[in-house]
């Protein structure tokens, strides 16, 4: 019995202490892996967007509450004006959700292009929203109507990934949508 | 400092974990893809090793035997998360090409095996040798190999273009199979090298693993009752 006890009671104690250990080590470590992601996921895809910007579009990000939940919005500046924005939204993939990093000109009518964020879709398929030939597509694309072609748009689909594709252009449709309810709040924000 | 030493060293060749001990082979064979990358989940796997071998044995006396297992696994796993973290804070890069596989550093034989087999029954300093000693051991191997496959398939090491233009990539030695093939090699390598060695001593040629199972001790253990 007063061993049985023993281990309940060591095991448990492990246990607290590693718990203690690792929530304190999160939190001392929370901020800077913020950072590090929106500068390694975030950052590359917004180069892929925008051109000729001299600001950082992470560190200058901003969060607009919306009904739905926070919108990070990134800026994209030269010499102290906005060139545009960009925002990341999800679309259901084929490995998982596909994030898009969608761009924006300042007054929203064009879409300066999309960026890839997180991807787990199959090598070669659905891979390759990442390829300049698929995401080209989005650049100057108006933002009133952006559908696949089999929908009547004029957005080719990258054959054999259907889903994926499909879950891109349902992620620019969700930021363009985003956009169009936080237009006032941007250019109060940032001025062009 | 002559035993500390002894424990230290037998990880860097006689107890060489991937070559000698062959464990720990799931990231030697997923991640030595490039030389940083096998560097990289080799100092993990060190800071892990040294400091779940240093809180095993100064816990021995407090773990009651029939749930050490499970007390081993608390600490490596607590140990392992706190890397994974610092690794996310300072080195993001290396988090997103060693993925999957640094959660995975709990699951690592060479961790549970040196905790039961070593740290559960030595001093700390003794501990803390024997787990930077195979950690070392582990990083170089890993580095080593990581070379290799960096060097034939992409002809660059630790990114450093060192083979001319007249180099062709071979693509296959930085696929998985490349890398079962790369280890087989080495290990082939590490044998005719002991035969050799013993031949020269006048000792008979070993047959089949060069290495005893005690120094794994994870099936051959009996439960310290």
């Amino acid at each position: 019995m007063k061993e049985m006890i023993k281990m309940v009671l060591v095991l448990s104690l492990f246990c607290g202490l590693s718990g203690l250990t690792l929530a304190s080590v999160r939190q001392a470590t929370s901020e800077r892996i913020e950072e590090q992601v929106m500068t390694y996921v975030q950052g590359p895809a917004l180069s892929q967007i925008f051109s000729g910007y001299d600001n950082n579009p992470v560190k200058d990000r901003k969060t607009f509450d919306l009904p739905d939940g926070p919108v990070t919005v990134f800026p994209a500046m030269k010499d102290g004006k906005l060139m545009g924005v960009a925002l990341e939204t999800f679309g259901k993939g084929y490995g998982g959700p596909v994030g898009i990093m969608v761009g924006f000109n300042t007054d929203g009518s064009e879409l300066t292009g999309i960026g890839t964020t997180t991807l787990k879709e199959t090598p070669g398929l659905g891979m390759r929203l990442v390829e300049p030939e698929y995401r080209d597509q989005f650049k100057g694309h108006t933002t009133k109507t952006v559908a696949l072609t089999k929908n009547g748009g004029d957005i080719a689909a990258i054959a054999g990934a259907t889903i994926s594709s499909t879950g891109s252009v349902a992620a620019v449709n969700q930021a363009i949508e985003i956009f169009q309810q936080i237009k006032d709040r941007i250019h109060k924000t940032w001025t062009s | 400092m002559s035993t500390l030493w002894k424990e230290f060293s037998k990880g860097l060749w006689h107890d060489l974990p991937p070559f000698k001990l062959v464990l720990g082979l799931c990231p030697t064979l997923a991640v030595t893809k490039t030389a940083y990358n096998g560097f990289g989940m080799g100092v993990a796997v060190i800071f892990v090793l040294a400091m779940s071998n240093m809180l095993v044995s100064m816990l021995r006396k407090v773990i009651p035997s029939k749930v050490r297992i499970a007390c081993f696994i608390v600490v490596a796993a607590s140990l392992v998360v706190c890397v994974e973290l610092l690794m996310q804070a300072y080195a993001y890069p290396l988090y997103q090409q060693l993925g999957i596989f640094v959660p995975l550093i709990v699951v690592n034989c060479i961790i549970l095996g040196r905790a039961e087999a070593f740290a559960s029954k030595n001093p700390v300093l003794l501990s803390v040798a024997d787990g930077l000693g195979m950690g070392i051991g582990f990083t170089l191997s890993l580095t080593f190999l990581g070379s290799l496959r960096e060097l034939f398939g992409y002809g660059t090491w630790f990114g450093m273009h060192v083979m001319g233009s007249w180099f062709k990539p071979f693509g296959f030695m930085i696929e998985a199979p490349g890398a079962f093939v790369c280890l087989g090699v080495l290990l082939a390598g590490m044998n005719a090298l002991t035969n050799w060695q013993r031949k020269t001593k006048g000792l008979e040629a070993v047959q089949g693993p060069v290495h005893d199972c005690k120094t794994c001790g994870m099936c051959a253990s009996k439960p310290r009752m």
